[in-house]
């Protein structure tokens, strides 16, 4: 679902920013990237969205060779990628739900459809009640929630979230991982920087280690089988 | 750890069945869909301009002022061209007899004029007939009827043949009547009527490059205030960018903008042309009149009125179309 192949990164600052990086992701799975700040976490998921560009390597995604995208097709790309940011940018001049009905206007659902979807989106991330809200009015764990179900209502193939726990308290944060959990067992691709390790150990998930650009780890978590007969 | 949502092991047979159908979140958006795009951007744009109405009515009376000032120099032009159409006539040379030649003697004069082979017509006025159209024209029956006698003498109006007219000199039967012993005085129009087709020829000209030049500041009014607008959204634009909009769906909203703008624009401009011509008719008025009402005062047309609101509709979408394109090539990866 996600592949990179000896990808490197350098901005034309001269940075960096990632060095040779390969790993892959099958579809369904879930995945952490950790690591440091400018440790390159975020440059990798700005790779996937198509934010940025590789200088070197090749990076694969939905089955789409990043490299041949040319301007024109990114943004069906990025339909096919659902995004969570830390600072969640929801629009604040709509409400909740304008801001998660967004993908699907842009990708073109008729009024009927998107009501139905929005629903199920908001119901999932436990916010049905607040679709005619301002996002002002939330609070930040539910402005990241609908952050999230803004991502996940066009049901994208992949999900990439940028320190989605970032602005949150340990419970919440918590909370957010499990909801993340949750897509990946509806067979979504989800890949999250974060660099909040404690968490990241207690989801038991497979996690890429980045240092400096480069990939330290390739942490697959020890058989499950005792978590789930536990 | 809540065990409902505990991960699904790792097996290395990893549910590889696609997620759940998806079918309008990639390719080309549905028609239904896209009308409603259309249609919530053409009422959410208008829905912006009003609410800040203090910088859209600058924006809307500079590119108004822009776009009438061309179209009333045309007016005033087309009005200068209907005068001038009644000196059509001019061509002809006037041909003024001594008193002291009679009715007889001005029918001969005028038959040799005729034979002449660079003469096309000549038509006599008699002094009764010159008496008559003064009456019935300039105003100065009253005056006329103090006279004793008619002192207007026989006029021949002598069309020359155009042929023998090279473009910017009079005929040489000009000259010739001019010495020829029947004759007072010769009158011939032409060389004025020349002059004043070239005044007209420059104006017209002047009035296309005024237009060319208010046209361009009408487009980048418009295409800086939606410059503004796109700088006040661009979070909005990024956000949609980042979650797949393509250039024409981001665009939208703000061609409709300009769009507005220009409809709106273009109104204002109707109706400032409407106020200038209500300023300038009633003096206007009086100089007709005292042209004895021999040509009216054109207004706007119907067709002038829609060409102008299309020409603004026009610039206003173009100088939005303009200003959006800077922006969207910022939301694309290097």
């Amino acid at each position: 679902m996600i592949r990179f192949e000896q990808v490197s990164k350098k901005y034309p600052s001269g940075q960096e920013a990632l060095t040779d990086l390969s790993f892959e992701l099958d579809a369904g799975e879930m995945a952490f990237v950790a690591g440091h700040s400018g440790a390159g976490k975020s440059t990798l998921l700005r790779l996937v969205a198509l934010m940025d560009r590789a200088t070197r390597g090749q990076i694969t995604v939905n089955g789409q060779n990043l490299g041949k995208i040319r301007a024109r097709k990114v943004p069906q790309i990025r339909r096919g990628v659902g995004m969570v940011f830390q600072d969640h940018r929801l629009l604040m001049d709509r409400s909740v739900f304008d801001n998660v009905a967004l993908p699907l206007e842009i990708a073109g659902c008729t009024r009927d459809e998107i009501g139905k979807r929005v629903r199920a989106a908001l119901d999932k991330v436990g916010l049905l009640a607040r679709e005619a809200s301002a996002p002002v009015t939330l609070s930040t764990g539910e402005q990241q929630r609908v952050g999230i179900a803004r991502a996940i209502v066009g049901k994208p193939p992949v999900l990439i979230a940028d320190e989605p726990t970032g602005n949150l308290d340990p419970m919440l944060s918590a909370e957010i991982m499990k909801l993340f959990a949750e897509f990946e067992q509806v067979g979504t691709t989800v890949l999250v920087a974060s660099h909040d390790l404690n968490l990241i150990k207690r989801m038991n998930k497979r996690v890429l280690v980045l240092d400096h650009g480069k990939l330290i780890d390739d942490f697959r978590p020890a058989p499950v089988k005792t978590e789930v007969r536990a | 750890m809540n065990r409902r949502v505990a991960p699904a092991p790792a097996k290395p047979e990893k549910p590889v069945a696609p997620p759940a159908p998806r079918p309008p979140a990639r390719g080309r958006p549905r028609i239904g869909a896209w009308r409603e795009h259309h249609a919530r951007s053409f009422r959410t744009s208008l829905h912006r301009l009003t609410e800040r109405p203090g910088a859209t009515t600058l924006t809307l009376l500079v590119m108004s002022l822009a776009l009438c000032l061309p179209f009333l120099l045309w007016l005033l032009l087309d009005n200068a061209r209907a005068l001038g159409g009644h000196l059509d006539d001019a061509r002809g040379i006037g041909v003024f007899l001594k008193p002291d030649i009679d009715a007889g003697a001005a029918k001969a004069f005028a038959d040799t004029l005729r034979a002449r082979s660079d003469v096309a017509d000549v038509v006599i006025k008699t002094p009764e007939e010159g008496l008559a159209e003064f009456r019935s024209q300039s105003g100065f029956a009253d005056a006329l009827k103090v006279l004793q006698s008619n002192p207007l003498p026989t006029v021949l109006i002598v069309t020359p043949k155009a042929t023998t007219m090279p473009n910017h000199s009079a005929p040489p039967i000009v000259d010739e009547l001019a010495h020829d012993h029947h004759v007072d005085q010769v009158q011939y129009d032409a060389l004025w009527r020349q002059r004043l087709d070239a005044i007209l020829a420059f104006t017209a000209r002047l009035a296309g490059v005024l237009a060319i030049l208010l046209g361009l500041a009408a487009l980048l009014v418009v295409g800086n205030t939606v410059r503004g607008d796109i700088a006040g959204r661009g979070e909005e634009i990024s956000v949609m960018q980042l979650l797949g909009a393509d250039r024409a769906f981001v665009r939208r909203p703000f061609l409709y903008t300009g769009l507005w703008y220009g409809a709106l624009a273009g109104l204002v401009a109707l109706i400032l042309i409407a106020a200038v011509e209500i300023a300038l008719s009633g003096p206007l008025g009086q100089l007709t009149a005292s042209y004895g009402a021999r040509f009216a005062i054109h207004d706007l047309s119907i067709v002038q009125a829609l060409a102008l609101l299309s020409t603004s509709i026009v610039l206003g979408w173009l100088g939005a179309w303009i200003a959006t394109s800077r922006q969207l090539t910022l939301g694309h990866p290097q």
